[in-house]
């Protein structure tokens, strides 16, 4: 079997692990004006991918990767908690738990890996918090994808679903949705780069702004996301 | 001798209800006043000075504060801490916190400015142990620049570990970087140029105290933008933007006022310091 399709399959925005129902703030700046149309988003997106993405899920993916490859467990554990403690946004952060949780079971009956098993275990036991970029960290590296393209697959995720997101709250044309992942291959590229360039202590830095409005967004009063 | 530039070590314990003081130490650009018992409060506060005037190139500070059982008090700086231009090397201060079951800090330092081509580090760690509680509190500004411009300092971050019966429970790491980045922008400062963190640990914490936070937060009229939310463990973290120092202060001072009522049945005092 073709092993970066297989990790392909957790890639498409049709996978359930609830991301549809995620915006990270880009609801808040939908609703107070500031992104409106393809241009807005294009720079929300930009933003969201170097200066929060990178420094958390993209980091984090990093970091899992290489303790995988010294099988080096309480690691892995040690990030899960931190990825998601440095969420100082409650919906953010406990939408990443789900949507980790969800991750790790539907993957778990899909592949035969015993971290998987090991992860979803802790995550029922409340040892662990659960989190996306983890599981997808441990799919990739279980099916011999290098550690790169990983990365880059996870972000296309991410990025996917908040196109498909964006389309449908602001709204967009389904056009101009693709047209603007097209557009991103570079962005992805270039953040994979300085992911792996960034190093430990700089892990969950995060934007002012785009915290705040993640931390707004629990007060909205109409909202199609829960995050 | 140590290499520190200012090194501080403050013990607090409880004695038949008061807090005092159990062990004292400074050394060097730090000091000390003797502690303050405003209104006739149980709780002393102490003042920390920095004689030096300012944070410059290659400084650094360590500080450790402790507090035994049921040990509550406020520690507060004298005056704003401003960190000069850092041409080798970056201002360092790092500060460990150990609050034992039953204490309470209230750790409130007056501004952080940062003036022309300044860079700081700043590490804060704190180690709890079940049912002790913490308030955290600081205020980043830009410092005048010859120019007139905002945002002329090179880097400030700021890093919060906070760790509950030995597991990290907040981890807040803030770098801001005007000149790498567009800090006006979507995402980053949005226009404003003053950024103020709250950092509140309590079992007590309850979504009645954050609508409350919440309710007082917008009741603040100058133009800010705020944001709060509750932990992963019972504790709020506040996030203000801002133009001007007073307009973060006055929010948090009103943040402050509710946990002290709602938690101690006490109104907090002015932190008298001019």
């Amino acid at each position: 079997m073709d092993k970066t399709l297989s990790l392909f399959q957790l890639c498409d925005s049709n996978f359930p692990t609830g991301a549809f129902s995620h915006s990270f703030g880009l609801e808040s700046y939908i609703q107070d004006g500031a992104v409106y149309d393809e241009v807005t988003f294009s720079k929300w997106l930009e933003v969201y991918l170097h200066e929060q993405l990178v420094y958390s899920d993209g980091l984090a993916a990093s970091l899992v990767y290489e303790a995988l490859e010294a099988n080096n467990l309480e690691k892995i554990w040690e990030l899960d908690r931190k990825i998601t403690v440095q969420n100082l946004a409650r919906e953010t952060r406990e939408g990443s738990a789900r949507m980790g949780e969800r991750m790790v079971t539907i993957a778990e009956t899909l592949y035969e890996a015993p971290i998987l098993t090991l992860y979803k275990k802790r995550i029922k036991g409340k040892q662990s918090f659960g989190n996306p970029a983890i599981v997808f960290t441990m799919v990739g590296h279980f099916l011999q994808v290098p550690k790169e393209t990983t990365l880059l697959y996870y972000l296309y995720s991410t990025i996917a679903s908040l196109v498909q997101n964006a389309v449908r709250a602001i709204p967009l044309g389904q056009t101009v949705g693709q047209k603007i992942i097209y557009t991103f291959q570079s962005e992805l590229t270039r953040a994979v780069k300085s992911i792996t360039n960034l190093s430990e202590d700089e892990f969950g830095i995060v934007s002012p702004g785009l915290e705040l409005s993640q931390m707004q967004h629990e007060r909205l009063n109409i909202r199609i996301f829960m995050s | 001798m140590s290499n520190w530039t200012g090194i501080l070590e403050l013990d607090a314990e409880a004695r038949q209800g008061r807090t005092v003081t159990k062990n004292l130490f400074f050394q060097g650009a730090f000091k000390i006043m003797r502690p303050v018992y405003l209104n006739q409060s149980s709780q002393p506060c102490y003042y920390i000075l920095n004689p030096g005037g300012g944070y410059l190139d290659g400084d650094t500070y360590r500080m450790s504060v402790s507090l035994d059982k049921d040990a509550k008090l406020t520690l507060t700086t004298q005056s704003a801490t401003k960190v000069y231009k850092t041409p080798i090397k970056p201002a360092y201060q790092e500060t460990e916190i150990y609050l034992k079951e039953g204490s309470y800090l209230e750790y409130l330092p007056d501004p952080l400015i940062a003036y022309k081509d300044a860079r700081y580090f700043q590490k804060n760690v704190v180690r709890m142990e079940k049912g002790a509680t913490f308030l955290y509190a600081d205020i980043l500004t830009p410092g005048w620049s010859p120019e007139g411009k905002h945002f002329s300092y090179d880097s400030l971050r700021l890093l919060n570990e906070i760790y509950l019966e030995d597991e990290l429970v907040v981890y807040d790491n803030i770098r801001l970087c005007p000149k790498e980045k567009h800090i006006n922008d979507l995402g980053f400062m949005e226009g404003y140029s003053h950024l103020g963190s709250f950092i509140l640990i309590g079992d007590r914490t309850d979504t009645k105290l954050l609508d409350q936070l919440y309710e007082i937060i917008n009741q603040e009229t100058a133009d800010f933008k705020a944001g709060l939310s509750k932990l992963a463990v019972p504790g709020i973290s506040i996030r203000v933007m801002a133009n001007r120092t007073q307009v973060i202060e006055r929010i948090f001072m009103e943040c402050h006022r509710i946990v002290s009522q709602e938690w101690f049945h006490v109104k907090p005092s002015f932190l008298r310091k001019y």
